[in-house]
């Protein structure tokens, strides 16, 4: 089986700076990969199989190289970087183009996997949208996945409980973080990456035109940032703890009425 | 010419978000789709344009219904079309917005128009600014945050409903096998005793689950306290835990992240205790206590008992 994981690097502070386009600076800040990612890849390395390859896929700026390279000392077969300052500024959609056509150049691919949301930007919405760019089917919010007879069972959590579906390959599924801890490099790992390069790939390569590529091609723009947040509240403050949860109690009875 | 708003709540009807809607449209009509037994609830809160599928329908293959529900957006004329941000919503809306050439934006918090253009706030970047977003394409889209907008009746009688039926694919990409349907989801609580990085423990923990159950309430995290390994993941409420809306929240040991704000912004009563007097939770909170939440919970025990 022939897996591909997407993975993007999010700054790994939350004290963050925007442009004047209101673009995420990346440049001055430390970047690791999306939480959610990582366990996208790990469950990706379980399920390629003897004969199957993970192939990482990332979009960013030429300094994740390394934090690539790092994926391939854990085992990953190919580590791809889209680079190009074409691609800055791009909203979901554009993402998705973007990784859609490298998807096509560096497929095909039995299963696509994402993390179910950045913790940067947090839409969770490029895997609907890379499938739909791709037109294959998509699930989203799984914590398991399951290989039987040749088919894949996913364990998908929703506000009301949980399903497990059956999904035909080839899929774009979302992983939720925390259900699959990456792995560590073992020696042979470390080994058979010493042979092994990051491929870098260019909006060039790809065939994208500008005009569908990082800001020009989104459909959505931030207009204004502000960095408050809405419903301020500011009740009272109590300071005598005694009053305090006798207040407290006083709010938990009246709602059980 | 004015804004034609579709609302998208096949799963079930979110009251706020159509409300928003109707609001928004001004005097135009306000079309929804939901299941059929929620046909009437919808004119009481002025949907005139009802239309509705089946009850039991499960639109598992969302690839499908993405593409019915397009097809459908194009037939009605939609040139803005909502959803709640439930986990469903927001696998279907992205392959929706892909179909429809249209931007989409995600977990909205507010939204406004300015002409025929509509504008969405959403927390962005971590946990410090909200942004403000607007959408080039013809067709603008989003997903809004559950329990955001207040429910306001407005009566519609003439509303027209119609019943649909979404298509199936021959091919089915997509089944269910079986159905888990978990104990009292943490959005279904209408208390909520939530624990952050200030509980510092797992014992801590333990014991703020104590008092919820004393009190008939259920017990949340920050994501700080399910990264310290406080709590597990299934009880974080936040961007990237779950959304809840109970009558009363009660933050304990919880700085108040924009990130944590955006999941539970819409309960009713917010009671915030932490030892920091500066904390930003205070902010958002309707009734402060400042101190050890430890002794704050003992005295509760004491009054209780």
């Amino acid at each position: 089986m022939h897996i591909l994981v997407c993975m993007k690097a999010v700054p790994s502070t939350t004290q963050v700076s925007v442009d004047g386009q209101f673009r995420l600076c990346r440049d001055s800040v430390h970047l690791q990969w999306n939480v959610a990612d990582e366990s996208a890849l790990e469950a990706g390395l379980r399920f390629r199989g003897s004969e199957g390859r993970v192939t990482v896929l990332a979009m960013g700026p030429t300094k994740l190289e390394d934090n690539l390279r790092e994926l391939l000392i854990r085992g990953v077969d190919r580590a791809v970087l889209l680079s190009d300052p074409s691609l800055a500024g791009a909203d979901t959609r554009a993402t998705a183009a973007a990784l859609a056509a490298a998807a096509e150049h560096l497929g095909p691919f039995d299963l696509i996997l994402c993390g179910r949301r950045a913790i940067d930007g947090e839409t969770g919405q490029v895997p609907g949208m890379l499938a739909g760019a791709l037109s294959v089917p998509c699930v989203t919010n799984t914590d398991r996945l399951v290989f039987e007879a040749e088919k894949l069972q996913v364990h998908r959590s929703l506000e009301t409980g949980a399903v497990c579906l059956e999904v035909s390959l080839p899929a774009v599924v979302s992983v939720c973080e925390y259900s699959y801890n990456l792995r560590l490099p073992s020696i042979s790992s470390m080994r058979m990456a010493r042979q092994k390069q990051v491929e870098q790939l260019s909006v060039r390569t790809l065939g994208l035109p500008m005009e569908q590529c990082g800001l020009k091609g989104s459909l959505t723009k931030v207009v204004a940032m502000s960095s408050h947040f809405p419903g301020l509240r500011k009740g009272p403050k109590e300071e005598n703890l005694v009053v305090g949860a006798s207040r407290l109690l006083q709010f938990c009875r009246e709602v059980g009425k | 010419m004015s804004a034609s708003f579709l609302v998208l709540c096949p799963f079930g009807l979110d009251e706020g978000l159509l409300c928003k809607a109707v609001e928004l449209s001004g005097s135009a009509p306000v079309r929804i789709l939901l299941p059929e037994h929620q046909a009437q609830t919808a004119t009481k809160y002025g949907a005139k344009l009802v239309h509705t599928i089946p009850d039991e329908f499960r639109g598992e293959d969302e690839a499908e219904f993405a593409r019915w529900l397009s097809e459908k957006a194009l037939q009605w004329n939609a040139t803005v079309i909502l959803a709640p941000a439930s986990v469903q919503m927001r696998g279907i809306l992205p392959m929706m917005a892909w179909r429809l050439n249209a931007g989409l934006t995600a977990d909205c918090t507010a939204l406004t128009m300015d002409a025929d253009r509509l504008i969405q706030t959403r927390p962005a970047f971590g946990n410090s600014l909200m942004a403000d977003i607007r959408t080039t394409s013809e067709i603008q889209m989003a997903t809004v945050r559950p329990g955001t907008f207040r429910c306001i009746e407005r009566q519609v009688q003439d509303a027209i409903i119609v019943k649909e039926i979404p298509s199936k694919s021959v091919d089915v990409k997509v089944k269910t096998v079986t159905e888990i349907n978990e104990t009292a989801p943490l959005n279904q609580a209408r208390i909520i005793f939530a624990g952050g990085v200030g509980i510092g423990s797992l014992e801590g923990f333990r014991k703020l689950e104590k008092l919820a159950l004393l009190l008939g309430g259920a017990v949340a995290a920050s994501r700080g306290a399910v990264d310290a390994g406080f709590a597990p993941y299934r009880c974080q409420v936040g961007m990237t835990g779950v959304t809840v809306c109970p009558d009363l929240y009660i933050a304990v040991g919880i700085s108040g992240a924009v990130q944590h704000l955006a999941g539970m912004s819409g309960a009713g009563t917010v009671v915030a205790i932490n030892s920091d007097p500066k904390a930003p939770i205070f902010d958002y909170a309707d009734y402060g206590i400042v101190g050890n939440w430890e002794s704050v919970i003992e005295h509760v025990l004491e009054e209780l008992l």
